[in-house]
């Protein structure tokens, strides 16, 4: 399987200490890769070593699978990025802070007038950064990732402090790239329902370790509504439910409905009380995303 | 890649009065001389046989301090255009190496004194000139008043950009800048170690080459330095 992005044991130690601990993360061609954990988690420290901004204490970075400390500069012809705050020059107009990267990247003078277009900032083009908004900023700042049509776009926290409309438009904006240009994206955001909305898959990083890495809709299937059933003689009735072709799972002596319509859960009821359990209680469980998220976040331990 | 990089900070530049104050330093040189040789170019005439040596030397006075202080105001303006929003991060992470990004910085710079010291030189000749100091043009001494203290500040030109651009706090260049102004306006009770007493020229040889050489020699050891130094950082 070719990862467009792989991380070998990554360590990052500031003193005594570690923003990062041994962290693997794989992003494969085309993914929207959804960086997530809580401020301070390491996922800003992860994504500076990833563009060569700080230098790891320990571990390897691949990028294209080619060794970061080795071939840097061709790694990054490839990348584009955008880190935490947007960074521009305010003297300059927004045409001019694309033109000074632009002459870097050596890319004609045409791609600053696409990239403007696409983040529909062309007719402020000839005005002062200085003025901008927040949301044009941050939309400037991720033209400016654009520029050199990058096969792979890293993203942290892009809608930081945009208003809701904002933020709609980047999401917009982000999830047509790979459709697009078949560009791979990592994102990270400290906001679930963010990446929810985005990703295709997501690593959730927490005290710089990474708990948790697969596609969203494995994640998603952590959040899926059960039914609870206490009962008399639980191991029992769980085997005639079984029995009776009704899916359930039996957890210290609970039954668990993985099937949750009305009619599937009276029919399990039924046959319960029809072969003579008691039925103590019945039960809802409903966990969001988010729950589980803080859940994993906070007691540091996956699910 | 370091054209490319030289021609993206000529253009960061713009509007942040750069050229302006290149060009401001000499002319205030001269300016003061147009203010003494204003109010007493009898007197002064009659000092010398030599008019146009003791004009340079009055010119040359200043020098030095002027260029100390272009030095630390330059080189801040230098870092602050990347240190403002921090572009620092947008910068490196561009196909770059952070040697040539250094570099760049300090050529932009190099530059930037050029065209002042060349100015200072031009400005030198159209006044004396227009002080009718004689038809015996000193063009050999011209050239070594305007290029000299030059080539002797490139030390401190390392040393400014050097901090300037490892700094968070841009309070750290400035001290350092005008503690540096401040050697540079008591050169002659400095010892010739100190690297702010060379753009003077004087030194207990008397020879100004002397100052020249060392300014070369340890401004491109600062030089190279600096630039390891900030290489070796993390980018905040």
């Amino acid at each position: 399987m070719e990862y467009v992005v792989q991380t070998t044991n990554l360590s990052k130690r500031f003193g005594k200490e570690s923003a990062v601990i041994g962290l693997d993360m794989k992003i494969r061609k085309g993914e929207i890769y959804g960086f997530l954990g809580p401020n301070g988690a390491g996922k800003t420290t992860t994504i500076r070593m990833l563009l060569g901004l700080m230098k790891a204490s320990s571990g390897t970075i691949q990028i294209f699978e080619k060794d970061l400390n080795k071939e840097k500069i061709n790694i990054l012809k490839r990348v584009g990025s955008l880190v935490e705050n947007p960074s521009y020059y305010p003297h300059l107009t927004a045409y001019e802070n694309l033109e000074a990267l632009r002459k870097i990247l050596g890319v004609p003078k045409t791609r600053i007038h696409e990239v403007l277009e696409i983040v529909r900032l062309t007719e402020v083009a000839n005005k002062k950064v200085k003025g901008f908004s927040l949301g044009m900023k941050q939309r400037l700042g991720i033209a400016a990732s654009l520029l050199n049509s990058p096969e792979l776009l890293i993203l942290d926290e892009p809608t930081n402090g945009l208003d809701p409309s904002g933020i709609i438009e980047i999401r917009n904006l982000i999830k047509q790239l790979p459709a697009e240009t078949g560009m791979t994206i990592l994102i990270s955001s400290h906001l679930l329902t963010e990446i929810d909305q985005m990703a295709t898959t997501v690593g959730i990083v927490t005290k710089g370790k990474m708990i948790y890495q697969d596609s969203i809709e494995s994640l998603r299937m952590y959040a899926q509504q059960k039914v609870l059933l206490k009962v008399s003689d639980s191991e029992q009735a769980w085997r005639s439910l079984l029995g009776n072709g009704i899916k359930a799972d039996w957890e210290d002596g609970i039954i668990l409905l993985s099937e949750h319509s009305d009619g599937k859960v009276a029919k399990a009821i039924h046959t319960l009380v029809h072969e003579g359990y008691s039925i103590y209680r019945v039960e809802e469980e409903k966990r969001s995303l988010e729950d589980i998220f803080l859940q994993m976040t906070t007691r540091e331990k996956v699910i | 890649m370091i054209g490319k990089l030289l021609r993206a900070d000529f253009l960061k530049i713009k509007r942040k009065g750069l050229w302006f104050l290149s060009f401001l330093g000499p002319f205030g040189v001269i300016a003061l001389q147009m203010v003494n040789y204003g109010v007493r170019k009898d007197y002064l005439l009659n000092q010398s046989d030599d008019d146009w040596g003791y004009f340079l030397e009055y010119v040359h006075s200043f020098t030095p301090l002027a260029l100390v202080l272009g030095i630390a105001i330059l080189t801040s303006f230098m870092a602050s255009i990347e240190n403002e929003t921090n572009a620092w991060k947008q910068l490196i992470s561009l196909p770059v190496s952070k040697m040539s990004v250094y570099l760049s910085k300090f050529m932009v710079l190099g530059s930037l004194l050029f065209v002042s010291s060349l100015l200072l030189g031009v400005f030198s000749l159209g006044y004396g000139i227009l002080l009718n100091l004689g038809d015996q043009i000193p063009y050999l001494e011209l050239l070594k008043y305007s290029f000299y203290p030059y080539l002797a500040a490139l030390p401190i030109l390392a040393l400014q950009l050097w901090i300037a651009s490892v700094s968070q706090n841009q309070g750290i260049p400035i001290t350092t800048g005008v503690l540096g102004v401040i050697f540079a306006y008591s050169a002659f009770i400095l010892p010739d170690w100190m690297i702010w007493k060379w753009p003077s020229l004087m030194n207990e040889w008397d020879e100004p080459l002397i100052n020249v050489m060392l300014g070369i020699g340890v401004g491109t050891l600062l030089y190279i330095v600096g630039m390891l130094d900030f290489t070796r950082r993390d980018v905040k």
